[in-house]
């Protein structure tokens, strides 16, 4: 939302600006109409497929964890429709190790696959606090990990992006691919949600 | 672009420097030692991009950790792991 | 730089916000106007993602920790093309 300014009054001076790069012959609003085409076209969703693939086919996994642009592109999905081409790594959680992620620079976030990062990833109180105490932060959000599990925080300060590939949840042997995909919060995804 | 002058398990220190311009090493991992986990590959250096240099440094990313407890003293018990272009770091023994 | 926006670690900033159920990609059309002008002149190589995030960290600390996020991308975008005119 806004800070210190109503939204109109922003909203004014977005389209003063965007009316004057239009007028600079820099961009259009078909060009504008259809990046926003794009970045909404990127969803949690798609990183939930991800995720359940791999819990289904262990080679997939294998290759996910590998490389995870190539595993990407197996299933139809880029990394290459953002700002900057950008390495897409997978890290994945066990019953001994949680990741969790963060940009605390910025709010980096594999955009392209996920759309939009959620609003609380980009607050200044989690990307100052997962860092220093991330069990503190997990347990805010409902996650209470076992004290011997180990939990490594990914500070994304360079060109990759990561996504987490939660533990599947036990008792969903008999569910499909699709029913596992439903499983998958975005919060999962980031590492502060068990799934 | 040379070869990544550090490989993974090494030990390496980051820079105590707080540079007049933009860079992507945070401050609370500034002089700080630990463990190169993951070799990235080489990209564009983010400080010279931010100046605008015709010709940027292209550098190993390597993926370092670190123990929490080094970071911000006790109680620590977690790892933080951070991306760091290769000028951002010295070996350490 | 040592500014405002290297949070790694910093204290006093509070709870995380609360998970917002089926948020929006963006939250008001102005967003996402935002959000594609950046994009867009990122493509056109007006200014490099670099420069983008510097443009960000030199807002005045006060300033920065008031703005919304999008509310920084837009005094980014609105810094880095200052001297291009619209009537071009």
């Amino acid at each position: 939302m806004s800070g210190q300014h109503t939204n109109s009054e922003i909203a004014v001076r977005v389209r003063r600006l965007e009316e004057r790069l239009i007028g600079a012959g820099l961009t259009s609003d078909d060009e504008l109409d259809a990046i926003i085409g794009q970045v909404t076209s990127g969803s949690p969703a798609n990183g939930a497929r991800v995720v359940a693939r791999a819990w289904v086919d262990p080679g997939y996994r294998e290759r996910l964890l590998a490389d995870g642009n190539a595993a990407l592109a197996e299933l139809g999905f880029s990394m290459s429709t953002g700002p900057q081409p950008q390495r897409f790594t997978v890290v994945e959680n066990t019953p001994t190790r949680h990741n969790v992620l963060v940009c605390t620079l910025c709010s980096c976030y594999p955009i392209a696959l996920l759309g939009p990062s959620p609003s609380w990833y980009k607050s200044e109180a989690y990307r100052a606090r997962v860092v220093r105490e991330p069990r503190a932060v997990l347990a805010e959000f409902g996650l209470e990990l076992p004290a011997d599990t180990e939990i490594v925080v990914h500070d994304t300060s360079a060109e990759s992006r990561h996504m987490v590939l939660p533990m599947r949840p036990a008792g969903t042997e008999g569910l499909s691919e699709e029913e596992l995909a439903r499983l998958v919060t975005r919060e999962g995804l980031i590492g502060t949600a068990a799934v | 672009m040379g070869e990544p002058r550090f490989a993974v398990g090494d030990r390496v220190r980051t820079s105590t420097v707080d540079p007049p311009h933009h860079t992507r090493l945070p401050r609370y991992a500034r002089g700080q030692v630990g463990e190169v986990v993951e070799v990235q590959g080489c990209w564009p250096l983010a400080d010279d991009r931010a100046r605008g240099l015709s010709d940027p440094r292209v550098e190993p990313v390597y993926t370092v950790r670190f123990p929490a407890e080094a970071l911000w003293g006790p109680p620590g018990g977690h790892w933080v792991q951070v991306e760091l272009w290769e000028s951002y770091l010295e070996g350490a023994t | 730089m040592a500014r405002v926006h290297d949070v790694g670690g910093q204290t006093g900033f509070g709870p995380v916000p609360p998970v917002e159920e089926d948020e929006p990609p963006f939250h008001a059309d102005w967003e996402a106007r935002v959000y594609a002008l950046n994009v867009a002149m990122l493509r056109r190589g007006v200014y490099n993602l670099d420069q983008f995030r510097d443009a960000i960290e030199r807002m005045p600390p006060a300033e920065y920790l008031a703005a919304s996020y999008y509310e920084r991308w837009l005094h980014a975008v609105e810094t880095l093309t200052a001297d291009k005119a619209g009537d071009g």
